[in-house]
């Protein structure tokens, strides 16, 4: 094959790799991407993307330059091969050991203090900008008695306690896990700790990602600009499940929340016998209780912790007294009101089969169709489903003891906790 | 033009030292040039070069088997070819070896055998302790593997985040291999930091001022400053993570106080610099790369110098933008993230004037220049997206995400794997005398190449649209399928890449047989690791060389006439020295580096299992350690030897290295004009050399 040959087949191939990525890259944008950056839909969101596109179209601007200078001077100045020594093809030698040489340049002041003031022109106007941004998004507009959330990250699920006066000192109003439900266009002020290992808090379409480290407690704030269910996923490595860890922020109207905060406050009350679900509330109470919460009924004097001798005394408190869990971190997710939420064991099931997007949130437990299958299958071995140490105590147990018609009695229980 | 070569450590030529004519009671050095044992207890810093760079290659494989089982399981959404926890093991492992195992010794691997070279010397400073480094390494490289087989690999990530490495969230043994696997290798570092830095500082040519030394050796010195003081703070920093998960010492336990943020910032601040001691060895190797096939000299060399030296101070100060999310308060933030802006001012600096050297130059696309001029390409791409995260607000978003690792990849595999390769074709020749073949090679670089894009490319899109890093399953509707199947494909065309290299090695060995020598100088070369015989006689030069000017050895070559136009003056062949000087003494080989290095695992070993094995293991190093100090300095009666002095006026008492009987293959006669060509330091030097001259007849070799 000639060398003019293998360049036109070069040339060839290189448009139709060139074709096969812009098809490709369409392709992929026509896809769903929940988690995506760069569709923002919160203001903290936006204030992020307005800083990194000018900045990203800057880097492709000199990433061109730089490319096409490389690809320039490599055709430019690529040594060619004398008359003489063409005609005998390959032998690299022919081409390499001639005497030529270019006109011998040691360098070019002017043209050093060129390429290293512009560049450090350009970042200092960066840097302008990125210090403007850094102000406006650590700027809180909520007001101290507003809604306040603390956010306590463990392995491999995510607690909401809301306290609705703002107050953080005091017990919370609301446990929640998996799904932090705000109103919209409202910032809503969060205090992001953990009980274990390191994780980050992370809803990328609303806000960028704040570390949840045990021991401390890292301000952050989440506002969603339309209402919606925005996915997350916890991005600091923490552990065997760390892919697992996920968690959503749904906005919803003002209106909707309120409504749904009413449902929250209230507490479950035990089932009497002959009720739907008393059967599962016994086992439930009798498998379930020594770590998960069910306000009113394995929480009666509400302190957050299941009854018992010793109580876990909430997040952050490390000298609190011993805890009577049988998880190493001490809390499971608080049980209360599990079918008013659409996802869980980390938000990595939907408890309602596809149906959530579709069904408005908070109607997700009437109208939506419980995913039964997952449900049980996770009552039932959860390691199975989801790594998680349960030997060392972090994460759910497997229930191989318990009959199919416990599991039922079960999961019918946990239908009627809205 | 005057020279100054006024040597830094002058010695005093005469001074007798006693020689111990017994071996105290200890094993007489080892003698032979042949076998598996020349190569054991070789100091010659060639051998251990050579030996680096196998090492380092072998565990390339090792890290690429693991990065293919990485995208195996990414492959599809879901996907199961590991567990959870075998994919935590692996992705940890893949990090550490790429990162200690390979990349760095590479860099050892070119730092050994090219440095002395570079410099005109004939060894290291400290050859015995240059073996222990070598050993110490292999130790703690196959320390850290064997925890595969003894329970579990480290499972908390490459950087170790307390609390999850703690002892209660990371209960298998794997961290405990990591935390001494790293301390074992950051002994080696740390040895050959102090060696290479003396030997830089002491151990140059007459006439070869700092500011005439090669720019990979400058960088390769930088980094070994960065090395000196980088390694300790990671060794407290395992330390600390040691005692805690062996002697519940609780200093990252949040239950008793700690702050785990105690553990980001000593790994950080190792963490960072140790970026730069990855790469700036790669631009040092592109610095000597490109010239010579642009046959242009490196375009502004006091800034590719100075930059250099610049981003070994300011990479001092950016530890912190890997911590943007993890709490710090918005003034650090701020600060963290200026100052990771403006390093890119020096960086920047170097790829203009790589650009530079070749604008107006007469280019040969030989393999080695490809994958230089391959690594600026790919090395931009990570330095631009490097920029797009320095703006903090965007890293929130980024962190953590595929992003980054597309960003880290461009810089350390398209940058430093690619340059370190484009510094295996071009000195291959020089170290074994046969070149590798260039048409297998430039394939293999295109094959590379694409791979490495069709990889980490979609790695950018992956981490914007969402994916997280170090998750062993992404859900089929997160919308990250279709680059995932890409990315896996590409690892595989780099896998078929790298295989071809291995290929190119075994094929131009075989090819090599029976061929005609390749002579000095294959390249056209400029430094003076070019000057001597092909593969480096053991005693590396037949002459000291007098050095007047930068690429000494380029400007013996070649002149200017009368238009300023390069001339030929001396045939590459009558310059160079053919390396059949045989009155060169160097030092013997020792048993001891290896026995102390052995020791290091046993007592690592004993601290996981019994400390009865770490007791072995202290007896090791302690016996190790005093028969070195009392090893005769060489075996006159070996060799039937006269040395042609008394006494070696070396002085080098420090390391015991006194030089002694030849130890390469062809010295078995006197040294009879008396010259010192030690390298253990005792070089004899000289007050002043001769006036540089423009023309390459000006300089002599000194008789």
């Amino acid at each position: 094959m000639g060398p003019g040959r293998a360049r036109r087949a070069l040339r060839r191939l290189s448009l139709v790799l060139l074709a096969a990525a812009v098809a490709l890259t369409a392709a992929s944008c026509a896809a769903e991407h929940p988690l995506d950056t760069l569709t923002e839909a919160g203001p903290d969101a936006q204030e992020i993307n307005d800083l990194f596109f000018p900045v990203l179209g800057v880097a492709i601007i000199v990433f061109f330059l730089v490319q096409g200078a490389i690809v320039y001077l490599a055709v430019r100045y690529r040594a060619r091969r004398r008359a003489a020594a063409g005609s005998d093809g390959e032998a690299d030698e022919d081409l390499y050991g001639d005497e030529e040489y270019p006109e011998q340049v040691h360098g070019n002041l002017r043209l050093e203090l060129a390429w290293t003031i512009i560049p450090t022109i350009l970042l200092t106007v960066i840097s302008v900008f990125t210090l403007i941004s850094l102000v406006e998004l650590n700027r809180v507009s909520a007001a101290e008695e507003d809604l306040r959330v603390t956010v306590v990250g463990q392995q491999w699920w995510w607690e909401f306690q809301y306290h609705l006066d703002g107050d953080t000192s005091t017990p919370p109003d609301i446990v929640t896990a998996n799904e932090l439900v705000i109103p919209v266009r409202q910032q809503v002020p969060l205090e992001i700790t953990s009980r274990d290992v390191i994780h980050s808090f992370w809803i990328p379409r609303l806000n960028g990602k704040r570390d949840a480290v045990p021991g401390r407690t890292h301000p952050w704030v989440i506002e969603a600009d339309e209402a919606g269910r925005f996915m997350g996923q916890c991005t600091e490595f923490c552990g065997l499940s760390h892919a697992y860890m996920r968690m959503y922020t749904v906005a919803l109207s003002a209106a909707e929340w309120r409504q749904w905060v009413e449902g929250q406050l209230a507490d479950a009350s035990p089932l009497a016998p002959g009720e739907p679900g008393y059967e599962g509330q016994e086992v439930f109470l009798a498998n379930c209780a020594n770590c998960h919460v069910v306000n009113g009924v394995t929480d009666t004097n509400l302190d957050g912790v299941p009854d018992g001798p010793g109580d876990y005394a909430g997040t952050g408190d490390f000298d609190a007294e011993p805890i009577t869990s049988a998880l190493l971190a001490g809390a499971a997710p608080n049980l209360t009101h599990f079918a008013s939420r659409t996802t869980f064991a980390g938000s990595i099931f939907d408890l309602y089969e596809d149906r959530a997007e579709r069904v408005p949130y908070l109607e997700a437990s009437e109208r939506g169709y419980l995913n039964r299958g997952d449900l049980e299958a996770w009552i039932r071995d959860a390691p199975e489903r989801k790594a998680n140490d349960a030997d060392g105590a972090r994460g759910m147990t497997a229930f191989p003891g318990l009959s199919d018609g416990e599991i039922d009695a079960l999961v019918e229980y946990l239908t009627t906790l809205r | 033009m005057t020279t100054t070569s006024e040597p830094p450590l002058q010695l005093t030529a005469g001074e007798q030292l006693v020689r111990p004519s017994t071996s105290l009671g200890v094993l007489s050095r080892p003698t032979g040039e042949t076998g598996w044992k020349s190569w054991l207890f070789t100091v010659d810093h060639k051998r251990i070069g050579i030996m680096y760079g196998a090492a380092a290659l072998l565990f390339l494989v090792v890290g690429g088997v693991e990065a293919l089982l990485i995208r195996l399981q990414l492959a599809v959404p879901g996907g199961n070819v590991l567990s959870e926890d075998a994919y935590n093991q692996v992705f940890t492992m893949h990090g550490v070896t790429m990162v200690f195992l390979v990349i760095m010794p590479m860099a050892a691997a070119f730092a050994n055998y090219l440095l002395p070279l570079q410099i005109g010397a004939r060894d290291v400073a400290f050859p015995r302790l240059n073996a222990f480094s070598l050993w110490a390494f292999l130790a703690g490289g196959i320390f850290l593997n064997t925890s595969w087989l003894l329970g579990g690999a480290p499972d908390g990530g490459w950087f170790g985040y307390a609390p999850n490495s703690g002892l209660a969230y990371s209960p298998s043994h794997g961290m405990d291999f990591y935390a001494l696997g790293l301390q074992i290798t950051g002994i080696a570092s740390l040895v050959s930091a102090v060696n290479l830095i003396t030997t830089v500082l002491n151990m140059r040519a007459p006439g070869m001022t700092l500011f005439r030394m090669p720019v990979l050796t400058w960088m390769l010195l930088v980094v070994q400053f960065l090395l000196l003081f980088a390694i300790p703070v990671i060794t407290v920093a395992l330390f600390l993570l040691s005692f805690d998960r062996l002697f519940d010492a609780n200093f990252f336990n949040v239950a008793a106080g700690a702050d785990p943020l105690l553990w980001q910032h000593l790994f950080w601040i190792f963490g960072h610099p140790e970026v730069y001691i990855l790469i700036l060895p790669a631009f040092g190797i592109m610095s000597e790369v490109i010239p010579v096939f642009s046959r242009k000299p490196i375009f502004g060399y006091p800034f590719m110098v100075f930059s250099g030296i610049a981003i070994g101070f300011m990479g001092w100060g950016v530890w912190a933008h890997h911590m943007f999310t993890s709490g710090m308060g918005p003034v650090s933030v701020a600060a963290f993230s200026l100052s990771t802006m403006f390093i890119a001012v020096p960086t920047g600096v170097k790829i203009l004037n790589w650009l530079a050297t070749m604008w107006g130059g007469r280019l040969r696309f030989t393999t080695a220049m490809l994958y230089s001029v391959g690594a600026v390409a790919m090395f931009t791409i990570g330095g631009l997206s490097g920029v797009t995260h320095a703006i903090s607000p965007a890293d929130t978003q980024q962190t953590d995400t595929y992003y980054i690792v597309a960003h880290f990849h461009y810089v350390i595999f398209g940058g430093s794997l690619m340059g370190m390769l484009s510094g295996f074709y071009f000195w291959w020749p020089k170290a074994f005398g046969y070149k590798l073949n260039e048409r297998l090679g430039k394939l293999g670089f295109w094959v590379l190449l694409i791979g490495f894009n069709l990889t980490f490319g979609p790695m950018h899109i992956l981490g914007l649209q969402g994916m997280s890093r170090r998750i062993h399953s992404y859900a089929a509707d997160s919308g990250f399928n279709l680059w995932n199947a890409v990315a896996t494909a590409g690892a595989f065309v780099i896998a078929v890449g790298v295989l071809m290299l291995f290929w190119n090695i075994g094929l131009s060995r075989r090819r090599a047989r029976g061929a005609p020598p390749i002579g000095p100088d294959p390249w056209d070369g400029r430094g003076l690791e070019w000057m001597t015989a092909s593969p480096t006689p053991t005693h590396n030069f037949d002459r000291e060389i007098t050095v007047t000017r930068q690429d000494e050895f380029w400007h013996r070559k070649w002149g200017y006439d009368e238009d300023n136009k390069v001339v030929r003056v001396a045939a590459a062949d009558d310059v160079a020295h053919d390396g059949s000087a045989a009155d060169v003494h160097l030092p013997s080989p020792s048993y001891w580096p290896v026995v102390v290095a052995l020791g290091l695992p046993f007592v690592a070993y004993g601290l996981i299992y019994n400390l009865w094995v770490t007791a072995i293991g202290a007896l090791l190093i302690l016996g190790g350690l005093y028969a070195w100090v009392f090893e005769p300095p060489d075996d006159p009666e070996a060799h039937g030897h006269d040395d042609g002095h008394a006494a070696d006026p070396s002085g080098d008492a420090g390391n015991g290295e006194t030089g002694g009987p030849s130890a390469n293959g062809d010295g078995e006669s006197a040294n009879g004009d008396g010259e010192s060509a030690d390298g253990a330091g005792g070089r004899e030097l000289v007050g002043s050399a001769a006036p540089g001259g423009p023309s390459a007849e000006a300089a002599e070799d000194r008789p």
